[in-house]
């Protein structure tokens, strides 16, 4: 009798687990099916690869091709400047500091910025760039009586506003797996007489690797998905403005210091929820959006595999 | 005392340890002689442990960690250079758990050498396969060199990591409970290679195994709440044991 409660607890169990798996994957499933339907129509090669027009909220011309360079270059600049540091703090905080003061005002400064609402870090993007002799990452703007004031608004602010934000996120996921790293590689790597630093280079940044491809991934999630630090410290053109034209490299450097939007304000801009009237238009952007998520996290996990086979090898 | 013994390999003065408040171990003496198998046998939490990593300075990193008195290496302080890793190229160790690392078993013998030295791949490689025949070992890995070290069993894995010790030609070599996770059979080859080594190097083993101090080490320190409660040649210590303590310890009625 017994046995046969525990066959129907098991079936129950069994059943509930799969009900919630195959709910989370329906929804998913669900949210990107409908974006596609409504979306995908305006998805042509022109839409692609044309720049938006000045103003979204009268046509349905042009496409997002600025938008969707400047998701891009957000994203690497947000991951570029963040993941060198928290590499170090993480090596710091598990490796080189020993109980005490520092480690935890270290530790909690990077909780409390984990918590920290992006639109504040917006806000401080504004007033710290916008400094005079910060104008050099954005554009310094000349009033009368020779008083300068830069402009705070560029790619270059809004990645390190991004860095500054995922900076927590990255940290925490490569100290946890540092932490799980088993103790034997590093104390054999010792014991043959490599340096400290050897070491914690070598081995056990090897074994962090999966953490170090979770950060980046929850990284860039969180870049491509922010709207807020966007708004605040890239500004609102949905074209770049920096010298023409601004794919050439010789024009590089001017566009990163010019503003710019991302898929995330021109959804903003065009979808009737925010600013604009042309809900196709939005469907469209948010659709590419999806797609990039997906192969920008398949391509990262795919870096992961890469370094993972050499080491076996 | 013979020549040997007037001249020790290791040389352990004194030594007290403390992890912070803690107090590990009390006035440990020990002469470790050249060419010899010194056992370090005792109870769980008795300190021996703690004893075998100060030897090659890997209680270094432990928070807390204090040692005074001297611990010698042929004559030398090993506690005066600031720089453990020299030290480390002349005492090798080998960890309960065997550690090769994530790489192939080739990469794991030429690690230690490309490390420290500068040279031919190609010369390394020949001494890692004479490394590994002398742990007798080459025969069984010699068409998988390249291979994960990993898909070795637990008994060749720990023998390529001695043969890996050994390819830094270390004078002294501890044993850190060596045979704990390996099958009889595994246990049998490892104290063979023990005598093997020890025609040209020192070794240093802690053991819980009673039958493995008897059969390998020529000579046995009986360690008890941190202090050394016996010590002497194995024969002498093993048949006629001075104290009451370790008669029980060797005749199993406590461990």
């Amino acid at each position: 009798m017994r046995h046969k409660n525990h066959l129907i607890g098991d079936f129950a169990g069994h059943t509930y687990a799969w009900a919630s798996i195959g709910l989370a994957v329906a929804v998913c499933l669900f949210i990107i099916g409908n974006v596609a339907y409504l979306g995908a129509d305006i998805i042509s090669l022109e839409f692609l690869t044309q720049p938006p027009p000045a103003n979204t909220r009268i046509t349905t011309e042009g496409g997002i091709l600025t938008p969707m360079i400047g998701t891009i270059i957000l994203t690497l600049l947000g991951i570029l400047i963040a993941l060198p540091i928290s590499l170090s703090t993480a090596l710091y905080l598990t490796w080189y500091t020993k109980k005490g003061i520092i480690k935890t005002i270290i530790e909690s400064s990077v909780d409390v910025l984990a918590g920290v609402p992006t639109v504040v870090i917006g806000l401080f993007a504004q007033a710290v760039f916008t400094q005079p002799w910060l104008g050099f990452l954005s554009t310094r703007i000349h009033i009368e009586g020779g008083l300068g004031k830069a402009f705070g608004r560029s790619f270059f602010v809004a990645g390190i506003a991004m860095a500054i934000m995922i900076l927590p996120f990255i940290t925490k996921a490569i100290i946890e797996s540092i932490k799980t790293t088993p103790k034997e590689f590093p104390e054999g790597s010792f014991a043959l007489g490599a340096t400290k630093w050897r070491t914690v280079t070598k081995i056990v940044l090897n074994s962090a690797r999966p953490g170090i491809v979770t950060g980046v991934v929850l990284g860039m999630g969180r870049i491509i998905s922010d709207t807020a630090i966007v708004w605040l410290a890239l500004g609102g053109s949905l074209r770049m403005p920096g010298a023409q034209p601004w794919y050439e490299p010789q024009n590089w450097i001017s566009t990163l210091q010019h503003t710019g939007s991302t898929l995330t304000t021109y959804i903003f801009f065009t979808s009737p929820a925010g600013e604009g009237s042309n809900p196709i238009l939005a469907f469209g952007a948010a659709f590419v959006l999806i797609v990039i998520i997906i192969v920008l996290n398949a391509a990262v996990a795919a870096i992961g595999l890469i370094g993972a086979n050499k080491v076996q090898k | 005392m013979n020549e040997e013994e007037k001249n020790p390999a290791i040389k352990i003065e004194n030594v007290n340890i403390r992890y912070g408040d803690n107090r590990v171990l009390n006035d440990v003496s020990i002469d470790v002689p050249k060419n010899s198998i010194y056992a370090f046998i005792g109870p769980s939490g008795c300190g021996k442990t703690t004893m075998i990593r100060s030897i090659n300075r890997m209680n270094d990193f432990v928070a807390g960690f204090k040692l005074t008195g001297r611990v010698l290496l042929n004559g030398t302080d090993i506690y005066t250079d600031k720089k453990p890793q020299v030290l480390r190229k002349k005492i090798g160790m080998v960890f309960q758990q065997p550690n090769p690392l994530p790489v192939s078993i080739m990469q794991n013998m030429i690690l230690p050498l490309t490390e420290h030295y500068r040279g031919a791949i190609s010369h390394f490689r020949e001494l890692a396969e004479q490394k590994l025949k002398a742990c007798a070992l080459y025969g069984e890995v010699k068409d998988k060199l390249d291979k994960p070290a990993f898909e070795l069993s637990g008994g060749q894995q720990q023998r390529l990591c001695i043969a890996r010790a050994l390819m830094l030609e270390p004078s002294v070599i501890l044993f850190d409970e060596p045979c704990s996770a390996l099958d009889p059979i595994s246990t049998h080859t490892i104290e063979d290679l023990l005598i093997e080594l020890k025609k040209e190097r020192t070794i240093i083993i802690v053991t819980h195994n009673m039958e493995q101090a008897r059969r390998v080490s020529d000579y046995t320190a009986f360690f008890y709440n941190g202090v050394i409660a016996e010590a002497g040649q194995t024969n002498k210590l093993f048949f006629t044991p001075e104290t009451e303590l370790l008669e029980k310890y060797i005749t199993g009625k406590f461990s």
